[in-house]
């Protein structure tokens, strides 16, 4: 019994990783219209600006968050600006291939710089065992759960009730509406863009400090299971992309401790498989392109 | 004395190869209501949709309060200026409460206690949708839908309303509620350009009526005269007037 609630906590707390990076994506992708393909590399990018930021400046650990955080989100800035604006409009296809070569120059680029290989990152916090019941936890696992948890609340709080979220879901709606109401569409989509960037770079140093390795191309670890849970759980309700996430977390948990570690990452594509020829639109629908 | 609200010059818009509107002309006086009335497909919403920057005219010009040239200008833009738009079908926004959608009508003002207010105000007026305020707006049945998206478009005290066929899909009794509600709002100020395929009722309350038909303004003048007129059963023949 014990065993097993270790382990649904275990799957909680990488579920709200891949909870935070689902959710960027699927912020862009519903008000946009577009998949960003960069979006895993944009959280590598900040777990490496946070590295760097650790070395040169402080390693203090809000320090190296927000250092994180600013460099997702600078290089989201970018990325709207140069790649993803032009092509509004353009066939989804367009964005997908552009932003898929970002990926690959990111990667590619950052590997010339940091090596292809995982490199030693800062853990910033003491590593204690705390008990909750029977069960024990890393100090380090429960603050990575904790900063997810307060990234997904402040995204939710977002879309909820300030003026600029309610619109950011208004256009992923009706988007000639939102318009047509005094929504400057281009603004809110940046401002998506840079925000979704930020959250996935709070995320990546979280996870960084948590296993104290950053790796050039641990994007593909997150980026396909978070858009998976994208796929899955449908674009439509915000909270159907969390508990997705979470879900996700806790079956491969569980599947690692009770069946196979090998089998764990399988978890996610039967589960896209099933859920595809199920419900094609996600477990909780979609909003029509 | 000023001139019109709003001067629909010579507006031609095309789809590809597909004439959806051909050299309209129509204005909309201060005060007044004006209904564009024809079958479908005769290019009505196109022509709302010009007029909101929603759709891209190949030719003409459409010009607000005099000088205001709108076709260089983008949605939201056009919307700050005074123009409010309930359109086709409503489309609330469906996920988001009713309370919200009011919200999003006053999105174009930053002064939130003003918005708050005039929010209050339209509870207030409709107390149907006060009860119903935190519910999904795609919740609600059509005639309070459409309460919605009136109020949503009064919410930003437009001083011009573009509404599209808000008969569309409601029983008699609530069109018959809607076109008393046109009515009061336009006698507090409100400018209308009004869609409709509802012949008659719109023009009850019309002081000015415009016949389109495949995309041409064929008939013009004022509502009670356009009333009378044989063709206007003719185009609607089966089921309006």
């Amino acid at each position: 019994m014990i065993l097993l609630l270790q382990q649904i906590l275990n799957g909680l707390i990488i579920g709200s990783t891949y909870a935070v990076v689902a959710v960027g994506f699927s912020l862009v992708f519903t008000v946009l219209r577009v998949i960003n393909f960069a979006h895993p590399d944009i959280f590598m990018l900040g777990m490496f600006a946070g590295l760097w930021g650790a070395h040169l400046v402080s390693s203090n650990i809000v320090v190296v968050l927000l250092l994180g955080a600013a460099g997702a989100g600078l290089f989201g800035l970018v990325l709207e600006q140069v790649v993803i604006r032009p092509l509004r409009g353009r066939d989804v296809l367009m964005t997908l291939i552009a932003t898929l070569g970002v990926a690959i120059m990111l990667e590619n680029g950052m590997a010339l710089i940091e090596g292809p290989d995982p490199v030693a990152y800062p853990t910033l916090l003491p590593q204690a065992p705390v008990h909750l019941g029977g069960i024990a936890i890393g100090s380090r696992q429960l603050a990575n759960f904790a900063l997810s948890l307060l990234v997904l609340g402040f995204a939710s709080w977002y879309v909820r009730a300030t003026r600029y979220g309610r619109a950011t879901r208004a256009i992923a709606e009706r988007p000639d509406v939102a318009a047509a109401f005094g929504v400057n569409v281009d603004v809110i989509a940046r401002i998506t863009v840079v925000l979704a960037s930020m959250m996935a770079g709070v995320a990546a140093v979280s996870v960084g400090a948590l296993y104290g390795s950053a790796w050039v191309f641990v994007g593909t670890l997150y980026g396909l299971k978070a858009f998976i849970v994208m796929l899955v759980a449908g674009n439509r309700y915000f909270e159907g992309v969390v508990a997705v996430a979470l879900g996700l977390g806790v079956v491969e948990a569980l599947v690692t401790g009770y069946i196979s570690s090998s089998l764990t990452d399988a978890v996610a594509f039967c589960l896209l498989i099933l859920v595809l020829y199920f419900r094609p639109d996600g477990l909780f629908g979609s909003y029509a392109i | 004395m000023t001139g019109p609200l709003l001067t629909v010059s010579n507006l031609s818009v095309r789809y590809g190869a597909v004439p959806a509107v051909a050299d309209a002309n129509l204005t909309v006086e201060q005060g007044e209501i004006r209904v564009i009335l024809g079958a479908n497909g005769a290019g009505k919403t196109t022509i709302i949709k010009s007029i909101l920057g929603l759709q891209k005219a190949t030719q003409g010009s459409i010009r607000f309060d005099g000088a205001q040239e709108l076709r260089s200008l983008r949605p939201h833009q056009i919307h700050q200026l005074g123009i409010a738009w309930v359109p086709e079908g409503r489309q609330l926004f469906n996920t988001l409460s009713v309370l919200d959608n009011l919200r999003m009508g006053g999105f174009a003002s930053t002064d939130r206690a003003t918005t708050e207010r005039r929010i209050a105000t339209m509870l207030e007026r409709f107390p149907r949708l006060a009860e119903r305020r935190h519910q999904l707006a795609g919740s609600l049945s059509g005639g309070e839908q459409q309460m919605v998206a009136i109020a949503r478009a009064l919410v930003s005290q437009p001083r011009l309303l573009l509404m599209d066929e808000p008969s569309l899909g409601l029983a008699p009794m609530v069109v018959r509620d809607v076109f008393a509600l046109v009515r009061e709002f336009n006698a507090s100020g409100i400018s209308v350009l009004m869609v409709e395929q509802n012949a008659r009722q719109a023009l009850a309350i019309a002081h000015w009526a415009y016949l389109l038909e495949t995309g041409r303004v064929v008939e013009s003048g004022p509502a009670a005269k356009v009333a009378a007129k044989d063709n206007v059963k003719e185009i609607f023949l089966g089921g309006h007037a």
